[in-house]
């Protein structure tokens, strides 16, 4: 089933084009990477995917639910997770994950169970009765990739999110990501880093400078460019773009 | 696909659930607290109260204290004696202390070094009988001062005045005239203001200043934490991502950001009620000059039911409109600093107004000027205190700043919509 289906999706802020008509799909079961530089236009997408950001031109739907026809839908079936997010200071992060939960419609018993999974999961422990202005960035992005997905979403989009974590916090989130992949659900998990990608990402989609450079699985990328890891590929690839080869030179 | 109204339609628990959410970090900070509870809670009392306590000491004081005064040249004795004189209660005790004369040089240098409080110069020899002429006596002091206004010279004019009407007196009767000669009308002044405007002072246009500026200080703090706030930390994009449509985000915030404002007002309101029953209390044992400073700072308010409801519907019109004011605002900031930094110069917007209500008596209090938002709840306050309230000035008043807060909610609704203003950090 696919889960994630944009069509010639554009973005252009005055002058300057974000993301120029981009065409994917992603699938149900699928941890679906988006890959590129800072500038790309990762973030952009994925902004487009959450209903924040309305598109130039072009359609994207998440789910069956169109993003632009019926946002609330959508954002009823998301999960966002993004580097620069925090947490209200003053709040435990059980308070938060409760807040969250009542945002959408769950009862106190529904949330409580779900943020004990959550608790397993992400090994929160003593992290959720604490204030979150006292919290590490490894527990912070803990707390807020639990509160993500407090209403155990169909789509989870993860833009950045392993930015700032040391190793420990880093594993927790990619073993995580993994655990996401099973049917009826789709996450979609934008990096800069290779190696991340790598490890968690059944296909991906690597972008620059707003243009779609490929969709592939990591076997079919590495074959078609003759590389032996990712980063050499994405390099390849992006030499046949544009600015491609100036890029590379940087 | 949804429909355009069923996306706008506003649902009570969601728009609850983002209030809870901004209430309850606003009740973990400290500091907001101190100011929304705290500060009207004691600064009231203290200005109403502890204030003019204070002033009428310190003219009590120079009542009784007795002043060094300078002479230059020579006075009638019978001036001298009287202004060396203690004013005594029949039981003895002083109750207005006399001047200790002592000789000087230089008048003006003598006061400017604090020697004195006070010089009396007489050019040429003063007249001792009404009849003998007119004389002048120069009194220097520093004018500006209300320690020489209330203490040498104010005794030197109190008792120079007396001194001329006893001349007076002296030559009436050697007339054979009576003293009532010079004044065969004597005024009595009798006020016929209703007692509530009497209890409530002359100063009682800084209420509605006090209570505007605390609705403005309590809802601050949560105003800009819950928008420019959430911008910084990064936790507005999250309630962005969530199903609350950003109507419910605006009127949650808006909810939120009232309600602190109110807690503040009605801390404010508590103060002014506790500050009158604290005065009637003191004022059993207190001076006359500090019960007059009292009752002029407001400190007698009292409020009937009419005017308690009076009071609450416009503080919370007028917590409703500062807090749309402030979220319309403060969205547009890319952080809470930079938030300050716009609302901070509303302050003025309450203060110039509220400080134009000691002219009111000057205007003609037409529907029209209730009609202005803010300035109106002023006007209002200061009547409902007053007990000059009518219920058709106080209706226009709400229902202005009502209308003025759902045209800014209506902008900050719009606001929340616009990529430019969620992602401008």
């Amino acid at each position: 089933m696919t889960m994630l289906d944009i069509q010639n999706l554009t973005k252009i802020y005055g002058k300057h084009t974000a993301l120029a008509g981009v065409t994917l799909s992603a699938h149900e079961g699928e941890v679906f990477g988006l890959l590129g530089p800072n500038g790309a236009g990762k973030t952009t997408l994925l902004r487009l995917l959450a209903t924040l950001l309305t598109p130039t031109s072009g359609t994207a739907s998440v789910a069956g639910h169109d993003v632009q026809r019926d946002p609330e839908a959508v954002r009823r079936v998301i999960g966002v997770v993004n580097g620069g997010m925090g947490l209200p200071a003053r709040l435990t992060g059980r308070e938060v994950l409760r807040s969250f939960a009542g945002l959408y419609g769950m009862t106190r018993a529904q949330t409580d169970t779900r943020i004990a999974e959550l608790d397993e999961r992400l090994e929160l422990g003593r992290t959720l009765d604490v204030r979150a202005g006292e919290y590490s960035t490894g527990m912070r992005q803990k707390v807020v990739i639990a509160r993500a997905v407090i209403h155990d979403p169909a789509v989870l989009i993860l833009d950045e999110a392993s930015s700032g974590l040391d190793i420990f916090a880093r594993r927790t989130l990619l073993d995580f990501v993994a655990a996401t992949r099973a049917p009826g659900r789709l996450t979609v998990y934008s990096t800069h880093v290779m190696s991340e990608a790598e490890e968690v990402c059944d296909r991906m989609a690597i972008l620059h400078e707003g243009a779609l450079v490929t969709v592939d699985t990591l076997p079919q990328i590495l074959s078609r460019t003759g590389e032996r890891n990712l980063e050499r590929a994405f390099f390849a690839l992006i030499r046949g773009t544009p600015n491609g080869a100036q890029a590379h030179a940087l | 696909m949804p429909s355009k109204r069923s996306s706008e339609t506003l649902r009570p628990a969601m728009v609850w659930r983002v209030a809870v959410r901004d209430l309850l970090a606003t009740l973990r900070d400290r500091r907001t607290l101190m100011g929304t509870i705290l500060i009207p809670l004691l600064l009231i009392p203290l200005f109403t109260l502890g204030l003019p306590q204070l002033l009428g000491q310190f003219v009590g004081g120079q009542q009784q204290e007795r002043q060094k005064v300078g002479v230059v040249g020579t006075l009638p004795g019978a001036l001298r004696a009287a202004l060396e004189r203690d004013e005594k209660a029949p039981d003895g005790t002083v109750t207005r202390a006399g001047v200790t004369l002592t000789p000087v040089q230089d008048a003006r240098t003598a006061v400017q070094n604090g020697d004195v409080e006070a010089v009396l110069r007489a050019p040429a020899a003063l007249p001792t009988r009404a009849g003998d002429g007119t004389g002048t006596l120069e009194v220097y002091a520093k004018l500006g001062s209300l320690r020489a206004q209330t203490g040498a010279y104010g005794k030197v004019q109190d008792t120079v005045e007396a001194y001329n009407r006893t001349l007076t007196l002296d030559r009436l009767t050697a007339l054979g005239l009576k003293a009532d000669t010079l004044t065969p009308i004597q005024i009595k002044p009798v006020d016929a203001s209703p007692p509530q405007q009497q209890r409530s002072g002359q100063l009682a246009f800084l209420i509605p200043l006090l209570m505007l500026n605390f609705i403005l200080t309590g809802a601050m703090a949560t105003a800009l934490d819950a928008t420019a706030g959430e911008k910084e930390r990064g936790t507005l994009e999250s309630l962005l991502v969530s199903p609350v449509r950003r109507g419910e985000v605006v009127a949650g915030k808006l909810l939120a950001t009232t309600l602190t404002a109110l807690t503040s007002a009605c801390f404010s309101v508590v103060g002014f009620l506790a500050s009158g029953l604290v005065a009637r209390l003191l004022q059993r044992g207190q001076s006359a000059s500090s019960t007059e400073l009292t009752q002029a700072f407001g400190g007698q308010l009292s409020l009937g039911f009419g005017s308690a409801l009076a009071l609450i519907g416009t503080a919370i019109s007028a917590a409703l409109l500062i807090s749309a004011v402030l979220i319309a605002l403060s969205i547009y900031a890319r952080s809470y600093k930079e938030a300050q930094t716009y609302v901070t110069p509303l302050s003025l917007a309450i203060v110039i107004p509220a400080v134009l209500l000691q002219f009111s008596d000057f205007l003609t209090l037409g529907a029209a000027l209730y009609a202005i938002p803010l300035f109106g709840s002023m006007l209002a306050i200061l009547d409902t205190v007053r007990g000059t309230v009518t219920v058709s000035h106080v209706l226009i008043a709400i229902a202005a700043n009502l209308l003025g807060a759902f045209l800014l909610a209506l902008l900050a609704r719009r606001s929340f919509g616009r990529e430019e203003v969620i992602f401008r950090n």
